[in-house]
């Protein structure tokens, strides 16, 4: 759909992984990078959703390019969930909640780029 | 006074303090054992034993995301493509309604909540069971995958190992708080 943005969402969502994990190791609560990735990463989702719903016509499948809008809005639920539960508990299942959102955000990316590819 | 005020009181205090401090450690060693793991339950999972808290946090998230991506798919089938396999997408939609119920349950964690979540999350894991059962044994009555077919082998298992986990969360912090009921009076 769009290479680069679909690269750098993966590789920012890879670091806010990272970041929980290390987080967690040190038992560390959430704190001001993290929440900046985490909002880096949800502009970059609402690039993509502009991007996105502007190529949708592309799509020839009705029911494809459904899957495709659907997992655009879907992502973007993701970050902003897990940084309210990482900011309400106090123990490192914060954090856990977090490595986990970051995880699913880059399957969603590469969920999306699967239904680019396979239907255009 | 002022030297005659501090001997009393200092003298008072460290006095009262060790005799309840030593009757009180000899009194509660009957059940310092469950008051101990009622602690620890309370301490992982926050300041009371909650389901929507420490560990329970992530269930919640997790049983989040398969509520959303339940109503996603459940939706789209239906409005797109119903009459492909109309019995799987109907069961797409009943499993989205359960993990919306198991969500909200395990996340407001009061005692009718929980009762509720615990009905949701029976209810699944017979879902997962049966339907799975039925997917490998008759693969012709589900034309189109739902989520709970091949055991939730689409969504790497997980269908079918959170309502285990998610009873047993339940039982744990249930125990917990049953104990703590029972040691705060």
């Amino acid at each position: 759909m769009l290479q680069p943005l679909t690269v750098a969402l993966l590789v920012a969502s890879g670091l806010l992984g990272v970041l929980a994990v290390h987080h967690l190791v040190r038992r560390r609560l959430v704190d001001d990078p993290l929440i900046i990735t985490g909002g880096v990463i949800e502009l970059a989702l609402l690039v993509q959703l502009v991007v996105g719903l502007a190529k949708a016509s592309a799509i020839a499948d009705g029911a494809e390019r459904a899957t495709f809008i659907a997992y655009l809005f879907t992502v973007l639920v993701v970050i902003p969930a897990t940084i309210y539960i990482s900011i309400k508990e106090k123990t490192q299942w914060a954090m856990a909640v977090v490595a986990g959102g970051a995880l699913v955000v880059a399957i969603l990316v590469a969920r999306l780029q699967q239904v680019w590819s396979l239907n255009v | 006074m002022s030297d005659t005020q501090p001997a009393p009181g200092s003298s008072g205090s460290s006095g009262s303090s060790g005799s309840s401090g030593s009757s009180g450690s000899s009194g509660s060693s009957g059940s310092s054992g469950s008051a101990a793991s009622a602690a620890s339950a309370a301490s992982t999972a926050g300041t009371a034993p909650h389901t929507g808290r420490g560990p329970g946090r992530l269930l919640v998230a997790i049983y989040g995301l398969l509520a959303l991506a339940a109503t996603g798919r459940s939706v789209l089938q239906i409005t797109e493509y119903f009459d492909r396999a109309p019995v799987s997408y109907i069961l797409s939609a009943l499993a989205a309604v359960i993990y919306i119920v198991a969500t909200v349950g395990l996340a407001r964690g009061d005692r009718a909540s929980v009762r509720v979540a615990r009905i949701a999350l029976t209810v699944e894991l017979i879902g997962v069971l049966v339907v799975g059962t039925i997917s490998y044994a008759f693969p012709s009555a589900f034309p189109d995958k739902t989520v709970w077919s091949h055991f939730g082998s689409g969504y790497g298992y997980v269908p079918l190992v959170l309502p285990i986990v998610g009873l047993w969360w339940i039982r744990r912090t249930s125990a917990a708080s049953s104990t703590a009921e029972v040691t705060t009076p």
